[in-house]
């Protein structure tokens, strides 16, 4: 969902990850077509209606494009926003409003659409064996789905005693705690480990968003340990643009990229039909859609509808009835949802202030749970405007606002006026500046905020020396 | 010597124990061998012959009789007991363990990762059918709720099917739930469904089979429900089934058959013979033998008569005549293939108590057109009078079969109950009894009768503390007051007179108004005292905290239709009402004293919070600028009368005189001027208000989801509903960090299940910029918050008192003799009698009745108009 329908002024995280990177570093990458191609597909419509403008402009000073842009304040907005932020993932140039792609990015994102080459970047296919059928891709969509299901339900479930499953490898583990999404149990080295409140707050985000974070953080974990980032980004890249079903061979891999390989499969990413054979394997749709704008949607037999469509129905009376017979779904609803009963397709719960309360103390927000169940809400939801109740909506807030009720604010207490003068004349002062919380004249005592404390010092120490 | 009983008559309601865990472990065992397990801790161990079964029984009812009618006044726990006696022992049949043990079969490999979040109520074992995607129901083996998706094409029908069959739980917009559950099974039947049809039809509409354990409950349920009717045909009580083995069964009962008319005396003695001796052989070899010959005769069965010493060879004779005598001559064929057997007048009660006992519930039907004893009324409705669908559609489940079935039909409140109660009258066309909550109603209903149909003055009268007339002619209609005809105190001469009218004739048709509300005891006397061939309860809502719900069932008969309230309110036959709680903080001062107070004036304390106080004001001001009618409910009658002062606006609460009060809700209803009421809970029911366009509601009953409703229902009538995008208002005024606020949420429960929506409002926009606006300045609401800490006991009352005028003339007397001598004692300083500590004695709040009052008179003549003017126009300046 990144792309699509983020605001002008933000990236796709991947992106802005990118932008921080060195020059050097963007331009090694660009020399990959498939990177190009992917950086290019994760861009918003209009940043990528100006790359694909000026793409084949073989121009040297750029284009002013401004005469392109409708003339009203969202459309400059936009427009300046897109050209921004293509200057900073050093794609194009932006000399006094004449735009140009740079040529790092022009030829690498030409190539990629015109093919040819010899840089194997978009994967080596490894041909079918005869005799032999290929992987299906509900298959492929059934491993991927269980394997990254496993990792959020280890997650979902290790906050409680009852209903614990087993934990993922290590790696995905340290990946986790890493992330600050789990922490571990007693001492640094447990296995054990227990979900932070980031962790309850990752758990309702889609899917897409959900992986990106964590490849973000094996990025960084990948910097540190001091692999070439390039490699990292290119392969994430190569998989993004990979076909799903088709199954690929490991020969043109770096070691690095090997790594990464076996890396992935704990989460899902990769799929190798024979363990023991490491010269090759599939990519799941966890792995393809990774550069797509669009939401993940899976084929597979078992979740045919519930991971896609919503399936969510909130009623006015706080009752909630969900659509699904996946656990993970029915565990993350068991954040903030007292269930009552469960049929083969449908689960049965209510919204109480318990369970909402439970759900905020575990850090979760009441804007979290309202976008999930929007985002998850039943087609026949939608006929509703807004699509969740809004007294529900009010409530869970409400709720949530119960938990704020005490506002503190540091400060000075300013006592022991010697005459009721002084008192009136420093109160006076520190009215002025708008920094008196609390006031007593009959004690003479005055509360003061911590931002004016020093000026109202100030001034009693000018006063008692004048 | 009689055998000793078990202590079933004695404490009912460990003998239910005992027969309710019976019940669950063979729910379909044959009656005959249940009775015969039942009776069998009684058997004493030198009784060789099994015969204590039925002198016992001439003892037990009678012993539940006692406890009926001695129950009377006092303490409402004895009146638990005996009440649930008289429930069914299927309601009380224990589903869950059916179904754990159902489970535990069938769970096994399913369990999987999330199923221990629901422990019990994991049913994802029910495998759904194939093409489940089209069915529209879950069912849920454990406490038999069914779950509907209100979206799915055939969720209309599904729907009328569900309310027949079961209690709606809730109905909101998308998914409604619904519960099996004994009653809602026994009023099925009632109005005609098989058992083998609603389990067809279940399965049918169920996405998962059905739990076998469901099943079963429903074939228990409906087995013996229903299968027995009490009809009064040509003035005769009846008992009649379509199922001649079952009258066998209830005869062998010693009271029923102690009851029961033997036409041509002697005769059935000798009837005993022939065809059916196998069949009596048959019964022979069950436990069941003969009573005395009294009980035959229709006499009580002297207790020492059947006893061992009894010779066999008798007591074979006595079961000949009995069972053998029914099946020849006595029961008599219907066209319909019903059989019957007479019963005595005075043992109807008997009979029906002994028949719930046997599980056998009795049906009570009229059949009205075949009674040619009660004079025909002549009544029908006027040419003009239209009637809603839904009001047919109720009452054709009360017409079902020609006859008129007892029973209760609950429609929201504005949905136009009364009309379906006198279309009711005018299908029996005999003497109707109409009773009512208050004198207010009474005249309502009145009017209503005058206005829908064609009945003239002459035929109608009213029965209350200040009229008493009779109608002239054979038939008519009396209205009156629950509290009028159960009263058992001194009665005027007058009035006994009145009383000995109503009960010594019979009545074709007995309508019960806001059944909901009267307590049980006073009912059983209407019921017991008054006799009528049909009963219509109606209400708006079936709920009550205490579950009293239950006697209703038993009293009047089971629920035959249920309107679902945002269907209505989607047609336009309710008015759509935006719901809104707002939340108003408790001010510093008033939150210290009500941390310290004892929880009665805490609640005092709540509904006199300033800051409510200025959200009411706020409100009406608002609201009157709109052009809306105002009602502001308090149950408080201390509270009630200082915002009604405060604010100047008029007020109704218990102590008001009818005349002010008539006065009152006129002005209201036709006083461009008066545009705001206050309301104490004599408002909650009957009064109909159908300018009332905003409700505001200061202070309530605990957490009574019942009076929300009724509340609820005084706007939904609203006359200008129809208008476009027209809303109503109802404003909940909660005291934040209070009980009020639990209360608050729990009151609201129905409606929220009804598909209401309670928005919380949290600020007034606009409140602390309002001219005028009351108790702003500190000093002003310490004023109050004294007067509060001083009010008296009777200020702290809540509850009791101020019910419904339902006491009539005699509570208001009691009520203002009271007020007279009130006296109270308060500690204060020499300087709080010399006014220092806001003490003060200036009258500011008057009330505003009286200024109504004052302008009724003053159009009496044109003389003291001119005077009129000048006093105006002095008071303005």
């Amino acid at each position: 969902m990144s792309g699509a329908h983020t605001l002008p002024n933000q990236l796709p995280p991947i992106h802005s990850f990118l932008t921080t990177r060195p020059q050097t570093t963007l331009s090694r990458l660009y020399a990959r077509p498939s990177a190009c191609l992917a950086v290019f597909r994760l861009l918003d419509d209009v940043a990528r209606q100006i790359v694909m403008s000026l793409l084949w402009l073989d121009s040297k000073t750029g284009v002013d494009l401004t005469s392109w842009v409708a003339p009203n304040e969202t459309a400059r907005k936009h427009y300046t926003a897109a050209v921004q932020g293509l200057v900073r993932l050093h794609i194009a140039k932006d000399g006094n409003g004449r735009i140009l792609v740079l040529p790092a990015f022009q030829a690498g994102l030409r190539r990629a659409l015109t093919g040819g080459g010899d840089h194997r970047s978009f994967g080596v296919p490894f041909p079918i064996a005869r005799g032999k059928d290929a992987m299906t891709t509900e298959q492929l969509d059934d491993y991927a789905l269980e394997r990254w299901e496993s990792i959020l339900h280890f997650m979902v479930t290790s906050g409680s005693a009852v209903g614990r499953v087993a934990p993922p490898s290590n790696a995905v583990i340290f990946l986790l705690r890493r992330s600050g999404l789990m922490v571990p149990i007693g001492v640094e080295k447990s296995p054990e480990s227990r979900i932070t409140s980031q962790g309850f707050q990752f758990l309702l985000e889609d899917s897409h968003t959900q992986l990106w974070d964590l490849l973000l953080q094996y990025l960084a974990m990948s910097e540190n340990e001091g692999r070439d980032l390039v490699e990292v980004i290119g392969f994430l890249f190569m998989l993004g643009s990979m076909r799903l079903g088709q199954e690929y061979s490991t020969e043109n891999l770096s070691d690095t990229q090997n790594v990464m390989l076996q890396d992935f499969l704990d989460y899902g990413l990769i799929y190798r039909r024979y363990p023991d054979d490491g010269t090759r394997f599939y990519p799941t749709r966890l792995a393809t859609t990774l550069t797509s704008t669009s939401s993940l949607s899976f084929t597979s037999s078992k979740h045919e509808k519930a991971a896609s469509e919503g399936f969510i129905i909130l009623e006015t009376n706080y009752r909630l009835y969900a659509y699904t017979e996946n656990p993970l779904q029915v565990a993350v609803l068991n954040l903030f949802v007292t269930l009552h009963s469960r049929f083969e397709n449908l689960v049965v719960g209510r919204v109480t202030r318990e369970s909402i309360k439970g759900a905020l103390a575990n850090g979760i927000t009441a804007d979290q749970i309202i976008s999930y169940l929007t985002v998850h809400a039943h087609p026949m939801m939608h006929k509703n405007s807004p699509v969740l109740p809004v007294t529900v909506q009010d409530q869970i807030r409400l709720w949530e606002l119960e938990n704020n009720r005490l506002k503190s604010d540091n400060g000075y207490l300013y006592e022991d006026f010697n005459s009721q003068g002084d008192f009136d004349l420093v109160l006076s002062y520190a009215k002025q500046l708008d920094v008196v919380l609390w006031e007593n004249r009959e004690k003479r005592k005055m509360f003061v905020r911590e931002d004016g404390h020093e000026n109202v010092r100030e001034f009693i120490r000018r006063r008692a020396e004048a | 010597m009689p055998p000793k009983r078990p202590a079933e008559g004695a404490h009912p309601s460990s003998a239910l124990m005992t027969t309710t865990l019976k019940r669950t472990v063979g729910s379909a065992a044959s009656t005959s061998s249940k009775k015969q397990k039942r009776g069998l801790p009684a058997q004493s161990a030198g009784l060789d012959n099994p015969q204590y079964d039925v002198p016992g029984s001439d003892d037990e009812p009678l012993e539940d009789l006692d406890l009926v009618s001695d129950v009377g006044d006092d303490a409402s726990s004895t009146d638990n007991i005996a009440a649930d006696s008289l429930i069914p022992r299927g309601a009380k049949l224990n589903l869950s363990a059916l179904a754990r043990k159902a489970r535990q079969y069938e769970r096994g490999t399913r369990a999987d990762l999330v199923s221990h979040m629901f422990g019990d109520q994991d049913f994802a074992y029910l495998q759904l059918k194939g093409d489940h995607v089209s069915r529209p129901l879950w069912i849920d083996p454990v406490d038999g709720h069914i779950i509907l998706e209100g979206f799915s094409p055939i969720a209309e029908q599904a729907q009328d099917f569900l309310v027949a069959i079961s209690e709606p739980v809730s109905r909101p917009s998308f998914i409604h739930e619904y519960k099996l559950t004994a009653y809602s099974l026994y009023a099925a039947v009632s109005v005609g469904l098989e058992t083998e049809d609603i389990i067809e039809v279940l399965n049918r509409l169920s996405k998962v089979p059905i739990p076998e354990n469901v099943i079963s409950y429903i074939r228990s349920c409906t087995m013996s429900y229903g299968k027995v009717k009490l009809v009064l045909k040509h003035n005769k009580y009846f008992v009649e089934s379509t199922h001649p083995e079952i009258l066998q069964t209830l005869l062998r009962d010693g009271e029923i058959r102690g009851a029961r008319v033997v036409p041509g005396a002697g005769g059935a003695y000798e009837a005993a013979n022939g065809a059916n001796g196998g069949q009596t052989k048959k019964l022979l070899h069950s436990t069941e033998t003969g009573s005395g010959k009294g009980s035959a005769a229709g006499t009580p069965a002297p207790s020492g008569a059947a006893t061992p010493n009894q010779k066999p060879g008798q007591a074979e004779a006595d079961l000949f005549t009995s069972v053998v005598g029914v099946d020849q001559d006595e029961i008599e064929e219907d066209d319909e293939n019903t059989v019957s057997f007479q019963i005595m007048d005075d043992k109807i009660d008997d009979v029906k108590k002994r028949c719930h006992d046997l599980d056998f519930p009795v049906l009570e039907e009229y059949d009205f057109r075949n009674d040619t004893v009660n004079a025909n009324l002549d009544i029908d409705l006027k040419p003009i009078t239209v009637i809603r669908p839904y009001q047919e559609k109720s009452l054709s489940k009360m017409f079902g079969n020609g006859r008129a079935r007892s029973g209760i039909i609950v429609l929201p409140c504005g949905a136009g109950k009364t009309l379906v109660g006198i279309t009711a009258a005018c299908t029996i066309k005999k003497s109707t009894l109409v009773l009512c909550t208050s004198t207010v109603s009474v005249m309502q209903w009145k009017q209503q009768f005058m206005q829908w149909s064609n009945i003239t003055d002459r035929q109608i009268s009213v029965f209350t503390a200040e009229q008493k007339e009779k109608f002239s002619g054979a038939a008519g209609i009396v209205v009156s007051t629950y509290s009028m005809v159960a009263n058992t105190r001194n009665r005027s001469y007058e009035s006994q007179k009145m009383m000995d009218f109503l009960t010594s004739r019979e009545w074709g048709f007995i309508l019960l108004d806001e059944v909901h509300v009267v307590p049980a005891q006073m009912f059983r006397r209407v019921v017991t005292t008054i006799k009528a061939h049909a009963k219509l309860g109606l209400t708006a809502t079936l709920v009550r905290e205490d579950n009293k719900i239950d006697d209703l069932n038993y009293m009047i008969g089971p629920k035959l239709y249920e309107a679902n309230w945002m269907d209505l309110a989607a047609k336009g036959h309710i008015a759509n009402v935006q719901c809104a709680e707002v939340w108003c903080p408790m001010t510093p001062e008033f939150y210290r004293e009500y941390l310290r107070e004892k929880p009665r004036r805490r609640m005092l304390l709540y509904c006199m919070n300033p800051n409510k106080f200025q959200a009411c004001q706020f409100l009406i001001d608002y609201h009157e600028r709109r052009g809306d009618k105002i009602i502001v409910f308090s149950d408080n009658v201390f509270a009630l009368e200082a915002y009604a002062k405060k604010l100047s606006k008029p007020f109704i609460h218990g102590a008001t005189a009818q005349v002010e009060r008539m006065r009152v809700l006129q002005n209201f209803q036709h006083n461009p001027v008066v545009n705001t009421i206050f309301l104490s809970k004599v408002g909650d029911t009957s009064i109909d208000l159908p300018e009332a366009t905003c409700l505001i509601q200061i202070s309530s009953h605990f957490g009574s989801r019942r009076q929300e409703a009724q509340r609820l229902g005084r706007i939904l009538r609203a006359k200008r509903r129809n208008d476009e995008g027209f809303n109503a208002f109802f404003y909940s005024l909660v005291s934040k960090d209070t009980q009020e606020m639990y209360y608050s949420t729990k009151r609201q429960q129905f409606l929220i299940d009804q598909g209401y929506a309670f928005k919380v409002i949290t600020q007034l926009e606009g409140l602390h910029h309002m001219p005028n606006l009351v108790y702003k300045t500190q000093s002003e609401q310490i004023e109050l918050l004294q007067s509060v800490l001083i009010a008296n006991e009777s200020a702290l009352d809540f509850s009791g008192s101020d019910l419904m005028g339902l006491q009539g003339a005699q509570g208001q007397k009691a009520r203002k003799s009271a007020q007279k001598y009130e006296a109270k004692r308060a500690v204060g300083s020499l300087g709080a009698l010399s006014g220092a500590q806001h003490m003060s004695y200036i009258e500011r709040n008057k009330t505003a009745n009286r200024q109504l009052a004052r302008d009724a008179n003053a159009s009496r003549h044109k003389l003291f108009k001119k005077r009129d003017v000048q006093k105006k126009q002095a008071n303005a300046g």
